[in-house]
């Protein structure tokens, strides 16, 4: 027995995959690749694993973490490029080992949002003061300020384009990075009908160092 | 991708859907590549990639040098709205290129009701409707698929059509397609060199003329087509081309599973039944053949089920050796069988426990009509008792439930024949209070009704649909006669059947139709929530078109039906000798008990049905 977590990276095609559809197609990569993974027990067995900070349908990621039961006691010979050559386009994974740190030392994600070009100065200041969002969670709908999630922001020209690099609250009380879009697109400083692109570039502990590499 | 599907994506549900990148997909780099083939599925992504035929045809094509076959479907409603709204073209999934800059567009006719599919996506794709607005070589749009058999009403749409399996006439037609555009042929050319194809139509060269009364008088064949295009077919079926490996979609469809064709046609002879008479001749494959072919699909796609596919499946004559094998190889991998279609008079328990032990699965049989008398005039040769028996030994076993299918409005039903099917559901409840064996959890029923379209190419192409009050009636005795406890029933919608049964015997007269409806909202005409009957009322009268003019009414052997052009291989002297002896209410004995002559067996130069 032996319980590995691989750190993956989701992008392009991929990115539209929704968590349910990345743990069925992690399944059927580990299956091809030969992995040898432990199957639960019961009327329905099941490969036994989980996505450590589930991530919405639409955002691109290059540091995500899935952590999977072994029958094996070590990690197996050529883990990632077996896996590797059984997924699908836009998914890769870069690292494999023991998971070994529990996931609740999570404390951060850390996200690249790009935008179309807009007034940083004024997007920065907007968070000088609160910022007030109707946050959704499983438990219902409330009023919070954004800062209070929020552990660094700052935003700059790349381009033709508004990069807002962040690091925001994970855990038991996350903050969906969309929620400072949607306080700059009431604010009126981006469009009502611009898109935006979401990257996440880390998952942070408590003291937003790397969680796990 | 590009930016502007991407803007489409941010809008929509499930955009898993619209994006490729599938594990086993197809990318080849366009230097390599001198014919762009758009496999296009006029349903939406679910359905279509659920589709056996689709993932035979992408294999194929793509195992040609120098052809590159894409994939498109049906967007669903908001993401059309979005492509519209940004001006994004109907793309190629793989490449995400536009599909009207690709050579050929090959559309699957599944089902009437995708017929305005197949306009929204040419729309979408900014090629025009109708193959008499496209002048130049490219794009071909072709069809091919189960509504070929009557294709008239499409017939304005598509440059070419192949009738039968297009295994073999797909290669044929990219090479001479090469050859075409060498030579510098234009469209015409090209249309008169690919009629002389065998199985392939080319609707343009077909003169109809019709009577005042608005019946054919007659079809006249131009140029080099035949006077009447008959069915291709794979010979040697065993050794025909099969996929080693399928896409793996990345988000949940219909038919999330690998397949395997035990094989093509049948051999019970159901009247009503289409694909029962246009698969024919029967050809089955080896059992060595399908062992290899469900192993090589599992492991190049990591699913955990394989489904053992056909019309009849317990008709397969190395049913049981080839699912112990299966079984053994596949039970400590965590994968299942699925053995869809079987017959409750050839039901084999042992068989069912022994593919179910990996996940156990519902058990549904298919009565189709409720008395003896009106199975005997379908020729559905199944016996109550058998039903019964079968039913007797699932619940022993331990199974609780049976879904139970029926139609209604079958030809010469009676009042009787419709009660008959609630005494059918309370004999099935009475077994189970006699011998199920966990009698204290309760017998779930669930009977499904559709609602009997005649259909081209089988001995009940003759007869009308009964009209909309009718249906009413009776659809009333049978919501009276299902009042029962632990039984739940749904029954068809009577207009989307009314307009099923239209298409599936219309003529050419109703492509102004079809185009119409679609300039009116119609898409998506099988999910309920978009079908807007309404509007294809509107469409018929905005044309001068009465629908029940193709839906009711009765056809005498004399009068020249609309698919009288394309043969299936089965004679219409055999289809109408079997609806003399359904008016009679004789069955025939299915194929097995000795050949009928139907005709099918001309299309691979003799030899015998594989029974």
């Amino acid at each position: 027995m032996f319980k590995v977590r691989f750190c993956f990276e989701k992008r392009d095609t991929a990115a539209y995959l929704s968590h349910l559809d990345l743990m069925k197609c992690f399944q059927r990569s580990f299956v091809r690749a030969g992995i040898p993974v432990k199957y639960s027990q019961g009327f329905n067995p099941h490969i036994e694993m989980s996505v450590v900070v589930p991530l919405s349908t639409g955002y691109e990621t290059v540091c995500d973490l899935c952590d999977l039961e072994l029958t094996c006691d070590e990690l197996p010979q050529g883990f990632v490029p077996s896996i590797n050559g059984a997924l699908p386009r836009g998914m890769r994974v870069l690292s494999a080992g023991k998971a070994d740190r529990p996931v609740n030392q999570i404390g951060y994600c850390a996200y690249r949002i790009t935008l179309p070009k807009g007034n940083e100065n004024a997007m920065s200041a907007l968070f000088d003061s609160p910022v007030l969002v109707e946050k959704r969670s499983k438990r219902g709908s409330r009023e919070v300020d954004v800062r209070d999630y929020i552990r660094d922001l700052t935003f700059r020209t790349e381009g033709e384009k508004t990069v807002c690099t962040c690091i925001l609250a994970a855990g038991n009380d996350p903050l969906n990075p969309m929620y400072l879009v949607k306080a700059l697109k009431s604010a009126g400083l981006t469009p009502e009908d611009a898109t935006a692109h979401y990257l996440r570039t880390g998952i942070l502990d408590q003291n937003c160092q790397i969680f796990w590499e | 991708m590009n930016e502007t599907i991407r803007a489409c994506l941010e809008n929509v549900r499930k955009p898993a859907r619209y994006t490729g990148g599938e594990y086993n997909a197809i990318y080849k780099d366009k230097k390599d590549v001198d014919v762009r083939f758009a496999f296009c599925f006029p349903d939406i992504y679910e359905i279509g990639m659920s589709h056996l035929g689709s993932k035979i045809l992408y294999g194929l094509l793509n195992s040609m040098d120098g052809v590159w076959c894409e994939r498109a479907y049906a967007p669903f409603l908001d993401m059309e709205a979005e492509m519209r709204k940004r001006g994004q073209p109907l793309y190629a999934l793989e490449s995400g290129d536009p599909v009207g800059e690709f050579d050929i567009l090959g559309f699957t006719l599944q089902y009437e009701m995708n017929y305005t599919g197949v306009l929204n996506m040419l729309d979408l794709a900014g090629v025009p409707l109708r193959s008499s607005q496209r002048t130049s070589l490219t794009p071909l749009v072709a069809a091919g698929g189960p509504c070929v058999y009557n294709v008239e009403p499409m017939a304005d749409f598509f440059d070419l059509i192949m009738i039968g399996e297009g295994e073999e006439m797909w290669p044929e037609i990219v090479a001479l397609y090469r050859r075409a555009r060498e030579a510098g042929m234009d469209k015409q050319a090209f249309l008169r060199e690919a009629a002389k194809i065998g199985g392939i139509y080319v609707p343009s060269l077909y003169d109809v003329i019709y009577t005042e009364d608005g019946r054919i008088a007659s079809v006249t064949p131009k140029d080099t087509a035949p006077a009447v295009v008959k069915k291709r077919v794979v010979k040697d079926f065993d050794k025909s081309y099969y996929p080693d490996r399928f896409i793996v979609p990345s988000t949940e469809i219909v038919f999330d599973r690998a397949m395997v064709e035990l094989f093509r046609g049948c051999r019970r002879g159901c009247r009503f039944c289409q694909a029962g008479y246009t698969y024919r001749p029967i050809r089955a494959k080896k059992p060595e053949t399908l062992e290899k072919q469900a192993k090589a699909l599992i492991a190049s796609t990591g699913w955990d089920e394989v489904s053992l596919t056909s019309l009849s499946s317990s008709d397969y004559p190395h049913l049981e050796t080839l699912c112990e094998s299966l079984v053994d190889y596949f039970e400590p991998m965590h994968v299942s069988l699925a053995l869809p279609s079987l017959r409750a008079d050839s039901f084999n328990l042992d068989l069912v426990q022994n593919i179910q032990k990996v996940r156990k699965s519902g058990l549904t049989f298919a009565p189709e009509a409720g008395t003896q008398r009106l199975r005997d005039v379908i020729n559905k040769n199944l016996r109550e008792e058998d039903l019964l028996e079968a039913c007797k030994v699932a619940f022993a076993a331990g199974y609780n439930g049976v879904k139970l299918y029926f139609m209604m409005g079958l030809p010469t039903e009676t009042d009787e024949d419709l009660l008959g099917i609630s005494q059918i559901v309370r004999h099935v409840i009475a077994t189970f209070r006699e011998y199920g064996k966990n009698k204290a959890r309760g017998v779930r029923i669930n009977v499904g009704i559709s609602i009997f379209v005649p259909k081209a190419q089988t001995p009940f192409q003759w007869l009308g649909q009964i009209s909309e009050e009718e249906a009413q009636r009776r659809k009333q005795i049978l919501m009276d006669s299902l009042k029962i406890k632990n039984v739940t029933y749904s029954i068809h919608n009577y207009q989307t059947s009314f307009l099923e049964a239209v298409l599936a015997r219309g003529d050419r007269k109703l492509s102004a139709v079809l185009v119409r409806a679609w300039q009116l909202g119609c898409r998506l005409d099988g999910w309920d929530e978009n079908f807007n009957f309404e509007a294809w009322m509107q469409a018929f009268a905005d044309c001068g078109i009465d629908p029940a003019f193709y839906a009711n009414r009765e056809l005498a052997w004399e009068d020249i039906l609309p698919w009288e052009h394309i043969s299936s291989g089965v004679t219409k002297r055999y289809l109408y000798s079997e609806l003399e002896q359904a008016k009679k209410g004789i069955a025939t004995p299915d194929c097995k008990a000795g050949c009928r002559n139907c005709g099918a067996l001309s299309l691979t130069g003799g030899g015998r049905c594989d029974v």
